[in-house]
């Protein structure tokens, strides 16, 4: 096979088996790699009712065709299980140099079974595979353990880890590789904790073989070119990375502040893109084969927040900043950077703050529940206090720990989690942007950006400017938008590629790296099979159209300030023909005809 | 009238942050750039083709709506107005 290897590892954990098996050519074809084979390994071993911290889960790293490839920002892999934060299937996806060198050692998947009886990490160097007592590295950050491995292993070797959230089971907790990606959501780093499984340390000497190396180098030149000719590909991202959208949102009104109170946060600008490249930022950084560096070195030097490392992201500037009512840059990057450290992820340790913040305000809970800690918006020091508490297991964050739908469930008031389907929603208020509500509402793994960046047209006018505010025509755009990210996700490049390609330069791309003629409907339909198949694995584990929805804030709390003061999310004018063409009945169960269709 | 204007990113380099603008008469929202390109070279070669087109990808918000969902260039400014100009920036 060319583009993929062919070849995967099954590792029992709790026997310490090593298997290596084979990925017939017809399932590749068919699910790609990543997400989407992920998936269906998910959907045909696992019951999806399983709990998702048993030993009876399984765990996926899996990466796609391209990458690893020349191709550009061709360095994504995902991280495949069921998700124990809101028990969907989850996928999370992750750049760096992981994915590729899991390609580099001659594997496409690594799929782990059961538990192990104590703590373990995975040492793979090419056809060596070694399951390595972890009991010195336990406990310790992602950062130590990062090290530790390298230097016991091999110092080029690329290390996925959880830090102490995911050996804690903090349900958010994250894998972390090369220290600052993050394959972030959806907890699927406690699954790991729950296996015993410290890291995978990889390293791999081989290549990625394509047909036609001249014909792949030009398509190869093409595509970047086009990323190039792009806003992603310009100076945007590089000089400012993506926090660079917390001013465009804010301009539209469309930034969540205070739990989603609001709408418009007068000081947003303090947490912007533009003030970090200002204060913070050391030098951009970049995955394997990244034209873009979107990534941020940073430094805090303010004693109250010192620290260095990377980030923030748009996410957690939003998460930490704005929805908590902080404009402190400096507090949320430390905020961020002990996320990065312990291994939580950001959006939702952020939200799940902000909405504790909003119960306290609301007297629903008291200092006697926080540990004596006033949790007033606004209040940055207390936001940092949070955070670490939850990193380090400790009163109040143990309830953190459990994200805001369980904590606030607990004082009987779910109603101030700004969920959908349990996970937090990130940083576009749907009551401003109609189709990105449609989209955190039908989200396979529950509130989530990039699963579907309508934002992309609603907001940044990529590739057309559509009218955030309007819901015609918006179903049929965030079906366009998941089918196309499924398949992306599935085919190893980073999403943000997709700013400057469109289905069919990516099914060229595959196509070149793979010989198969992959043409664009093929390559959106993998997408819509994949979407499919996280459907069905939802509705088995009990998911159903009752989950397809927003919080009720959204829909009936007007945005209170700014300039999109006064709307609501009109989610009933878009769900019912949402249904109908993804070729659903009105419970939301995809028919006959549907799965038939895509091979389901 | 008071116009507000607010440039973001790149643009911020050219003109500054913000800039409150007094306009004695009625004006465009085509008008008023036309003008801020005489008095910033560099902002005008940035935003627009050397034929006048606005280049693709930058968004321009009058109070928090994409001028391509009011009447584009056309757009009359009123009193109180907040310009908002963006160079094309993605992320996510
Ligand atoms: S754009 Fe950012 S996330 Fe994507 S590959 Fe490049 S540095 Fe990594």
């Amino acid at each position: 096979m060319y583009g993929w290897i062919g070849r995967y590892l099954r590792i029992d954990l709790g026997s310490g088996t090593v298997r290596k098996e084979v990925i017939t050519p017809d399932l590749a074809r068919k699910y790609l790699g990543g997400r989407g084979l992920g998936t269906h390994f998910m959907m045909t071993e696992v019951d999806p009712k399983v709990d998702p911290l048993s030993p009876q889960n399984k765990l996926i790293f899996a990466a796609g065709p391209l990458c690893g490839t020349n191709a550009p920002s061709a360095s994504h892999y995902d991280v495949i299980s069921k998700g124990p934060l809101n028990g969907t299937i989850a996928a999370s996806s992750s750049g760096g140099l992981f994915g590729p060198m899991l390609k580099y050692a001659g594997y496409d998947m690594i799929i782990l079974e059961g538990k192990s009886a104590k703590p373990v990490y995975l040492w793979i160097c090419d056809d060596v595979v070694e399951i390595r007592d972890a009991a010195e590295i336990w406990g310790k950050t992602v950062p130590e353990t990062t090290e530790a491995i390298r230097s016991a292993t091999d110092e080029e070797a690329s290390v996925a880890c959880i830090g102490p959230a995911g050996e804690r089971l903090v349900l958010f907790a994250n894998v972390m590789n090369e220290c600052g990606r993050a394959a972030g959501r959806s907890g699927v780093g406690a699954v790991m904790g729950s296996k015993n499984l410290k890291a995978i340390a990889v390293r791999g000497t081989g290549a990625v073989r394509v047909p036609d190396p001249k014909a792949f180098r030009e398509a190869v030149v093409k595509a970047s070119a086009k990323i190039k000719a792009n806003s992603v590909g310009g100076k945007g991202l590089k000089n400012y990375g993506t926090d660079v959208l917390v001013n465009i949102l804010n301009e539209l009104g469309g930034l969540p502040t205070r739990n989603f109170l609001d709408g418009y946060f007068p000081t947003a600008d303090k947490v912007g893109g533009e003030s970090l490249a200002k204060q913070l930022l050391i030098r951009p950084r970049g995955c394997y084969a990244c034209i873009i560096s979107c990534g941020r070195a940073t430094k805090v030097t303010n004693p109250k927040f010192a620290g260095q490392g990377e980030g923030p992201e748009y996410e957690t500037a939003w998460a930490f900043g704005p929805d908590c009512g902080i404009d402190d840059l400096d507090a949320v990057t430390k905020a961020n950077y002990i996320c990065n450290d312990y291994g939580m992820d950001t959006i939702t340790m952020g939200s799940s703050v902000a909405c504790a913040m909003n119960l306290f305000e609301n007297g629903v809970i008291t200092t006697k529940d926080t540990d004596g800690i006033a949790l007033n918006f606004g209040d940055a020091e207390a936001m940092v206090e949070l955070v670490r508490k939850t990193a380090e297991g400790e009163g109040f964050g143990k309830k953190l720990a459990l994200g805001s739908y369980r904590m606030a469930e607990s004082y009987g008031h779910p109603e101030y989690s700004m969920t959908c389907k349990k996970q937090e929603m990130p940083a576009y208020d749907p009551r401003a942007i109609q189709g990105i509500g449609l989209n955190f509402a039908t989200g396979n793994r529950g509130g989530c950006h990039v699963r579907g960046y309508t934002i992309s047209p609603e907001v940044l006018g990529q590739p057309v400017k559509l009218d955030p505010r309007v819901t015609e025509g918006k179903p049929a755009l965030d079906i366009t938008f998941q089918d196309l990210t499924a398949a992306l996700d599935s085919s190893g490049m980073c999403l943000f590629t997709t700013f400057g390609l469109g289905a069919e330069d990516l099914a060229e791309l595959l196509s070149a790296a793979t010989g198969l003629n992959i043409t664009t409907e093929e390559f959106m339909k993998i997408g819509a099979r994949i979407w499919n198949l996280e459907r069905l694995f939802n509705l088995k584990a009990g998911l159903s159209a009752l989950d397809d929805k927003l919080p009720e804030r959204l829909t009936k709390e007007p945005i209170l300030t700014g300039p999109s003061k006064g709307l609501v999310n009109r989610i009933d004018e878009m769900l019912p023909e949402y249904y109908k063409l993804r070729g659903w009945d009105s419970a939301g169960i995809p028919t006959k005809n549907t799965l038939a269709d895509l091979g389901l | 009238m008071k116009i507000t204007v607010r440039a973001f990113a790149d643009y911020r380099e050219f003109i500054g942050k913000e800039m409150e603008l007094i306009v004695p008469e009625e004006k465009t929202i085509g008008e008023l750039l036309a003008e801020l390109g005489d008095r910033y070279p560099k902002l005008r070669s940035e935003m627009f083709t050397p034929t006048g087109e606005l280049k693709d990808f930058i968004n321009i918000f009058i109070n928090g709506r994409n001028i391509a969902f009011l009447k584009d260039m056309a757009t009359p400014l009123t009193d109180g107005d907040i310009i908002a100009l963006f160079p094309p920036v993605a992320g996510g």
